[in-house]
């Protein structure tokens, strides 16, 4: 009268297992649900009664306990329909308590019994893999991602009479889970370098970010090709690693967005929110808390368009994330830590108008201008190592017939400069030259003498800061690892120095008088 | 106002001329508060019934709206609601303690030149020192979102001005006008600023160092009691004072409708020359000084070609050489020397300068080595960024 089963549940990234135990003994008729549920775990009750019936069990009238261990962590979510359902045929002996121990069960219950996909089956399998569990039975819908899982048997049922037969040792047969192919990487894949005429420098500049994993800053006329270049990123990105796509995959089955994508990411994400996007949109958050877009672009593209336009909170909630690459989220039910290591790409144009600096069409004044560019908070400017300008096409440009550079030639320069930094930063934790701390760099970003005294003149030439030295001296490695070169050289930093932001003064142009 | 003005020795025997003029003063002073922006037609009115002290005394007895007619009751009204408690000699003394002194036109120290033009001020409050009447005085005038040309000429002139010991003024404005006052100062010239709000007020506010330069070692005024601030409708009015001041009118750079245009208006009216710098016809901020030349205004494209039709024999530095921030020629040599030939004043594109490159010289220069170039030529002062990727020539004065 008495079973337990396994069953899990997310909390972050990470996953619990959770033992679900039911209890079917004498006294008044009733059926409830303890272990602190939510709302989704309370309403399983009315899921579970009607959908037994449908099946053709019929619920006897005793008194049935539910109840979620580890007691004490809150549970959300539709995931417990199917335990719950199979931990009181178990109870009531129609499946032997043998029969579900090691098995983790998932899924969520219609009311006519059939089973449907949940989130999150993808941590909850690993995690279940992790602690010794080698079979899971889940939707149909949800079977391929936890075959994903090493050791682990998947089976995929369509409904819960099914699952029970299945586990009561009935021979049925169940279709192997097959992962369809990823749609959104053909879609990705049609957008090419070689699809952008003329920009080459803008072109430079995309290909040392995503060499260095660098944030970029693209400033430009409306129509200057801003957008289109900045979706293209992804496609010079070098591909996911195993262990980089499993991550992704997790937060966006997580957020119920990997099932219906139906396989396992292998293009890195790109992410472009609305400039209205709230602040909890962005960084996560919620009742029950869920990954936001940063978390979803966790190894992937970050891409703020309008960047002004942003609500300056919003912008600011950027700022821990972007030093800690992760967002860490506490509400009273706990707190709850999303990885966030994202490369920011922004896009502005340069004036209210947007045609600054051409004097023919813009008639902003200075002032206008400088309060335009004072929108975007500076500790975020900060984090920009690399600074661009998006020119207006010029005709020549976009009729030129000359054939460019294709994405998959910019990546192999990009992927040899990756296969540098992998060596360098062996067994660091550094996956690229744009997460070096103030520290790294000293140690890896070494000058010679030359160098040294090349920097020393620019920087009193210039009038560079502090801090802009360290971001230059991050992308000239990056653009020395392009060059294949063990060192840095002086055109190295030149072209690093060129990417600085430009500094406010120069921003102004006619503006003060000095 | 005359009337006032010169009646004010009249009454007071006993002191001296000195103290009973600093005391009417103080009365001038009120009158132009209490009575508010815009109201020559009232001042006008006031004019028959004496002096600003004796209106002081209607204002408060009452007497004096009952003597106006129906149109001016309202402003009677604000006057004595005004000069309700307040205490004349204090205020103008508390004026005076800040530097601020007021020249009224009926003062030998009044402007000799302003007291030419058609529509004189009354009163100006000034602080630091006036103009010296022997001395030439131009105005260098132009627009407040200039361009790199714009910027790099108006230092220029400023410079060469005040070397040649010729008076600047200007509206201290963003832009033209404020570069070449300060260029001025540097060199250690004479500058005078024409405000448009209340000399007290810096505006705008980023020409901080030059507004405190310009109390130090020249001069400020505004027709307008301190304390005003600024505000759209009171510029054109002071810009008769920009140029009333000067001898001549230069024009650096301005749209075909610009604000500085309304200066030259003024200055044509009051009979003062008018000068203005060429640009290239597709430059928008040369449009207003092309079409000024179009006019009949002089031609001029150094500072050596003003300072010849302003005094004679003076030789200025030629314009058309880079230089460094230390003033020195530089000569340029291989790519930079070619690069900086195909720089613009207008900020252009690194793809444009490949492709510019390329179409000039026939040989490619691949990007990094641009890059590099570029920025030595920065660093150099011979060019400028902005941006992350657009250069252009910039001669820093």
């Amino acid at each position: 009268m008495f079973s337990t089963i396994t069953s899990g549940a997310v909390y972050g990234v990470h996953s619990h297992l959770i033992q679900v135990e039911v209890d079917i003994s004498q006294g008044l008729p009733c059926f409830q649900i303890v272990g602190l549920p939510g709302s989704e775990v309370r309403e399983a009750r009315e899921r579970v009664k009607v959908a037994l019936k449908n099946v053709g069990v019929r619920l006897p009238p005793m008194c049935i306990n539910v109840n979620l261990s580890p007691a004490d962590l809150p549970k959300n979510g539709t995931m417990f329909d199917l335990p719950v359902a199979v931990g009181i045929m178990t109870a009531l002996g129609k499946v032997k308590q043998e029969a579900v121990d090691g098995t983790l069960l998932l899924g969520e219950l219609g009311l006519s019994g059939e089973l449907k996909p949940v989130r999150g089956v993808l941590p909850i399998a690993r995690e279940g893999a992790r602690q010794g569990i080698r079979r899971c039975v889940l939707p149909a819908g949800n079977a391929w991602e936890a075959a994903l899982v090493g050791d682990m048997e998947s089976i995929g049922v369509g409904n819960v009479k099914e699952a029970a037969a299945l586990l009561a040792g009935e021979e049925i047969s169940v279709p192997a889970p097959t992962a369809a192919p990823d749609e959104g990487a053909e879609k990705e894949e049609a957008l090419d370098f070689s699809q952008i005429n003329g920009q080459q420098g803008l072109k430079r500049a995309a290909e040392v970010a995503a060499a260095g994993f660098h944030n970029l800053l693209i400033i430009g006329a409306p129509g200057s090709g801003k957008t289109m270049l900045a979706r293209r990123i992804p496609s010079v990105l070098p591909p996911l690693t195993a262990e980089e796509s499993l991550e992704v995959s997790t937060i966006y089955s997580i957020c119920g967005r990997l099932h219906a994508a139906g396989a396992l990411r292998t293009i890195r994400p790109f992410l472009n929110p609305h400039h209205t996007i709230t602040g909890r949109a962005l960084a996560g958050g919620g009742r029950i808390p869920m990954p936001g877009v940063i978390s979803l672009a966790h190894r992937g593209v970050l891409f703020l368009d309008e960047l002004p336009e942003f609500k300056r909170e919003t912008l600011d909630i950027l700022r821990q994330p972007l030093e800690d690459k992760r967002v860490q989220i506490a509400r009273s039910s706990g707190s709850y830590v999303y990885p966030a290591d994202f490369m920011l790409v922004g896009a502005m144009n340069p004036c209210p108008c947007g045609f600054y600096p051409d004097r023919a069409r813009c008639r902003c004044t200075p002032f206008e201008v400088r309060r335009y560019l004072n929108r975007v908070s500076g500790p975020i400017l900060d984090r920009m190592d690399i600074c661009v300008e998006a020119a207006p096409m010029a005709f020549a440009d976009m009729t030129s017939g000359r054939r460019e550079e294709t994405s998959a030639q910019v990546r192999e320069r990009v992927m040899a400069a990756r296969k540098r930094q992998e060596h360098r930063f062996a067994g660091t934790g550094i996956h690229f030259n744009a997460d070096m701390g103030a520290g790294d760099v000293e140690r890896y970003c070494v000058l010679g003498e030359t160098e040294l005294r090349y920097m020393e003149r620019m920087f009193s030439c210039l009038q560079l800061s502090a801090r802009a030295y360290h971001r230059i001296l991050k992308v000239a490695r990056t653009i020395a690892d392009l060059d294949d070169s063990a060192g840095i050289g002086e055109i190295h930093l030149a072209e690093a120095i060129c990417y600085r932001q430009s500094d406010h003064k120069y921003w102004n142009g006619g503006g003060d008088a000095e | 106002m005359r009337a006032m003005e010169t009646g004010q020795m009249s009454g007071n025997g006993k002191r001296t001329a000195m103290a009973a003029a600093e005391e009417e003063k103080a009365y001038i002073h009120w009158l132009y508060q209490a009575a508010g922006m815009g109201s020559r037609g009232f001042l006008r009115a006031l004019e028959p019934f004496g002096t600003p002290r004796e209106i002081y005394g209607m204002t408060l007895s009452g007497a004096l709206s009952e003597k106006l007619s129906e149109r001016f009751q309202k402003k009677a009204a604000r006057m004595s609601e005004f000069s309700r408690g307040y205490d004349v000699a204090g205020a103008y003394g508390r004026m005076r303690e800040r530097g601020i002194f007021l020249v009224t036109a009926g003062e030998p120290q009044f402007p000799e030149r302003l007291k030419r033009i058609p529509d004189p001020p009354c009163v100006l409050y000034c602080a630091g020192r006036l103009p010296q009447e022997g001395k030439k005085a131009v105005a260098v005038i132009g627009a407040r979102d200039c361009t790199e040309y714009g910027r790099y000429m108006a230092g220029q002139f400023g410079e060469a001005l005040a070397k040649a010991d010729v008076q600047v003024v200007s509206g201290m404005a963003r832009g033209v006008d404020g570069i070449g006052q300060s260029a001025a100062l540097r060199a250690g010239g004479y500058s005078f600023g024409v405000l448009g709000c209340g000399v007290d007020i810096c505006y705008p506010r980023e020409n901080r160092s030059l507004y405190e330069a310009l109390l130090a070692d020249g001069g400020v005024c505004s027709e307008y009691p301190p304390g005003t601030e600024p505000r759209g409708i009171l510029f054109p009015p002071r810009n008769r004072i920009i140029s009333g001041l000067s001898d001549a009118v230069l024009v650096v750079e301005a749209r075909e409708r610009s604000g500085t245009l309304i200066t030259v208006d003024m200055a044509l009216e009051q009979g003062k020359e008018v000068y203005a710098l060429p640009g290239r016809a597709t430059d928008p901020l040369s449009g207003g000084c092309n079409r000024l030349i179009r006019q009949g205004a002089g031609l001029v494209s150094s500072p050596k070609e003003l300072l010849g039709e302003l005094l004679e024999g003076i030789a200025g530095d030629d314009a058309r050489q880079p230089k460094t921030a230390q003033g020195r020629l530089v000569f340029l040599e291989g790519v930079q020397g070619q690069l900086w030939e195909i720089l613009d004043f207008d900020p252009l594109p690194v793809q444009e300068l490949q492709r510019r490159y390329e179409e000039r010289y026939g040989k490619t220069i691949a990007l990094p080595a641009l890059f590099r170039e570029l920025l030595e030529l920065c660093a150099g002062g011979c060019a400028g960024q902005m941006g992350g990727g657009y250069f252009m020539r910039a001669l820093k004065t």
